[in-house]
């Protein structure tokens, strides 16, 4: 039988097909867009981690994640190191960076830690712009290459695919785990949190390098990508862009940030074709989004869809439950009877007791967590 | 350095703290009141500056495009404080988010409208010469921005501290909800402050097309001049703002002068430093 849980299986498993099967199915040019789609949905994802499981909202994580991007250029370029290493100098890099302004930005809360990091990537990139014998300048660094295995787009899609995967696993992991769970709890009531003995500093702190860990992954791939780096890539835009991909697709959802990331990436690579005020239409979406859809699509998703199937579901375990206590001889496990199993269905809505079953008790709060 | 410099680098700092004031008594204002960091605010002085050069093109004069862009920016202010910030009050991160999405809008149609070469715009024939100060000879315009500055740094220390709106904004800076629950209406306050801003950073616009010209990306620049400004002076503190706006002018004109690839650094590493040591700035009050 179809339950809603294995329809999410299948669900991930049919869009896990779709990207497997993608460049079997499309031209080069949409192969690309896929691919952007892939490294800018795995640096929205670190923007969510911040401020959609953090509850801290970042405008510089586009310098973050360009501290990557530069470094590598820097390391192949102007040193010459190979491929391999010059990834692990961009990596390594980017966590210093991360660890020291996660440092300065996690004592303040609010607007001014919105204000130290949008400051933090102006700094990058007043770097990237002005330091013109290390960084090109406005020219930017050329001449950063693709792995040897993955030169072709089809394969350097694939190498994406690959690696932003294994990060989003990662990422779900740790959304998932106590620490995940604490910083949530931080993000709703940080003032609740701190007496019951959660050091939200160090939380902070540890969220903003994870998530510049993310970033730096993100920058990396791109990096490769375009073969190239400028400043365009750390600016503030660079930033917003990704915050608007993170709000639009959901905040505080694994899955929105790639939903956010697709649709940006059709915007610009495709409506762009038609459209000259592209970035008018983004402006105007993000504003929309900002006034009538602060969830964003998967969390509208999340709210209008899912949550009353989960609900629905719940009612539907408790109905047979209930069924099964009364029914006393019928064993658990035992087929019940359509026709009994269906008592509380007809538009009726079925009780709900306090406290509830251990059934619906662990449906509601999966519905909680994914409200 | 030689005496001759210091009087010039000194007299360029003056002139373009008296400019950043213009812009971040506005910001810090709507800041300290509303709480919103208005990210839009590079934009309203970009487009202020766009709405002066229009002025300029169909024939006015220097003042008639001051007041141009002072009253559409007042009125665009006006129009985005009551039509949109009014439906995210009291959500920070919304408000800051909305005022980005403004600014891409507002970046991207000034591009479309005005091109992306960067236009300065004439000086005023009134303001056009040349004065000898301290052994340097120095344009009159600057000089005249400076005591701009200073005109309405004297307007907002009267406003601030002899009126009862100033005194109902103090007491909302320190403490909104108290001033609302004595009756007083502080949402009129909040958009009269927020049109009151907008118009100042129109203002420095036409002021800045002429001191630093205008070009895509100038909306950023300033904004960040203007960040900078808040966080040493420190919220809603109109001492905070002076000193701050001086602070910056003369950090980047030494700063530019005397090492020129670091000038960026030294502008905010004392902002780092006040960020360590005293969050709120050197005026401010902790909440």
């Amino acid at each position: 039988m179809l339950t809603i849980e294995r329809g999410r299986w299948l669900a991930l498993a049919v869009v896990g097909a779709g990207a497997v099967a993608l460049p079997y199915m499309v031209d080069s040019f949409y192969v690309n867009m896929a691919t952007q789609a892939l490294y800018l949905g795995l640096f929205a994802l670190s923007i969510n981690l911040i401020a959609g499981y953090g509850g801290m909202v970042t405008l510089g994580q586009a310098g973050i994640s360009g501290i990557a991007g530069y470094t590598l250029g820097i390391a192949a370029t102007q040193f010459g190191m190979s491929l391999g290493p010059a990834l692990v100098v961009g990596f390594l890099a980017t966590i210093v960076v991360a660890v020291v302004f996660g440092a300065l930005a996690v004592r303040t809360g609010d607007v001014y830690f919105l204000m130290i990091t949008l400051a933090q990537g102006m700094i990058i990139w007043g770097i990237a712009q002005r330091w013109t014998t290390v960084t090109g300048g406005d020219n930017g660094l050329r001449g950063i290459d693709r792995p040897g295995f993955a030169l072709e787009y089809w394969k350097y899609y694939y190498f994406t695919l690959g690696v932003v995967a294994v990060c989003t696993l990662l990422v779900t992991l740790i959304t998932r785990s106590t620490f995940g769970l604490s910083l949530k709890g931080i993000r709703e009531s940080e003032g609740r949190m701190r007496p019951l003995g959660y050091n939200v500093t160090l939380h902070k702190f540890w969220a903003f390098t994870i998530a510049g860990a993310v970033a730096a992954i993100a920058g990396l791939l791109l990096a490769m990508f375009n073969q190239f780096v400028s400043p365009a890539a750390v600016h503030v835009k660079a930033s917003a862009d990704g915050l608007l991909m993170s709000i639009l697709g959901g905040m505080g959802t694994i899955a929105g940030a790639f939903v956010g990331s697709s649709l940006f990436v059709v915007v610009t690579n495709y409506v762009s074709g038609y459209f000259d005020r592209w970035p008018t239409l983004l402006g105007l979406i993000f504003v929309l989004t900002i006034l009538f859809a602060q969830d964003g699509i998967v969390g509208a998703w999340n709210r209008l869809v899912w949550a009353p199937l989960l609900r629905r579901r719940g009612r539907e375990l408790e109905a047979e439950r209930t069924v099964v206590g009364v029914g006393g001889p019928l064993a658990r496990g035992q087929p019940v009877p359509a026709s009994t199993s269906n008592v509380d269905r007809g538009g009726e809505r079925a009780p709900v007791p306090v406290g509830g079953s251990p059934a619906s008790n662990a449906i509601e709060d999966k519905v909680d967590r994914e409200a | 350095m030689s005496g001759r410099e210091f009087v010039l680098h000194t007299l360029n700092g003056f002139s373009l703290g008296a400019l950043l004031f213009l812009l971040s008594s506005g910001f810090q204002l709507i800041f300290g009141l509303m709480r919103i960091v208005n990210l839009a605010h590079g934009s309203f002085y970009l487009v202020g500056g766009y709405v002066g050069l229009t002025v300029l093109i169909a024939g006015g004069n220097f003042w008639m495009a001051l007041v141009a862009a002072a009253l559409a920016i007042g009125v665009t202010g006006l129009i985005v404080e009551r039509t949109l910030l009014r439906r995210l009050r009291g959500q920070p991160m919304p408000e800051v988010l909305l005022t980005v999405g403004l600014s891409l809008i507002a970046a991207d149609l000034s591009l479309a409208r005005w091109g992306g070469d960067p236009i300065l715009l004439p000086r005023p024939e009134l303001l056009r010469g040349t004065v000898e100060l301290g052994g340097v000879t120095y344009p009159v315009f600057r000089i005249g921005v400076f005591g701009l500055g200073l005109l309405v740094v004297g307007l907002m220390w009267l406003l601030h501290t002899r009126t009862r709106i100033g005194a109902i904004v103090r007491a909302g800076v320190d403490d909104r909800e108290m001033v609302a629950a004595l009756g007083i209406n502080v949402e009129a306050i909040f958009t009269g402050a927020f049109t009151l801003g907008a118009l100042l950073a129109g203002v420095a616009g036409v002021i800045g097309g002429v001191f630093l010209s205008l070009y895509p990306g100038a909306d950023g620049e300033i904004l960040l001049y203007g960040l900078v400004v808040v966080i040493l002076g420190g919220l809603g503190s109109l001492p905070g703002a002076v000193v701050g706006s001086l602070l910056v002018g003369l950090i980047d004109a030494f700063g530019r002068a005397m090492v020129p690839s670091l000038s960026y650094f030294l502008l905010f590493a004392p902002m780092a430093l006040i960020l360590i040591f005293r969050p709120h700035g050197l005026f401010g009050k902790p909440d």
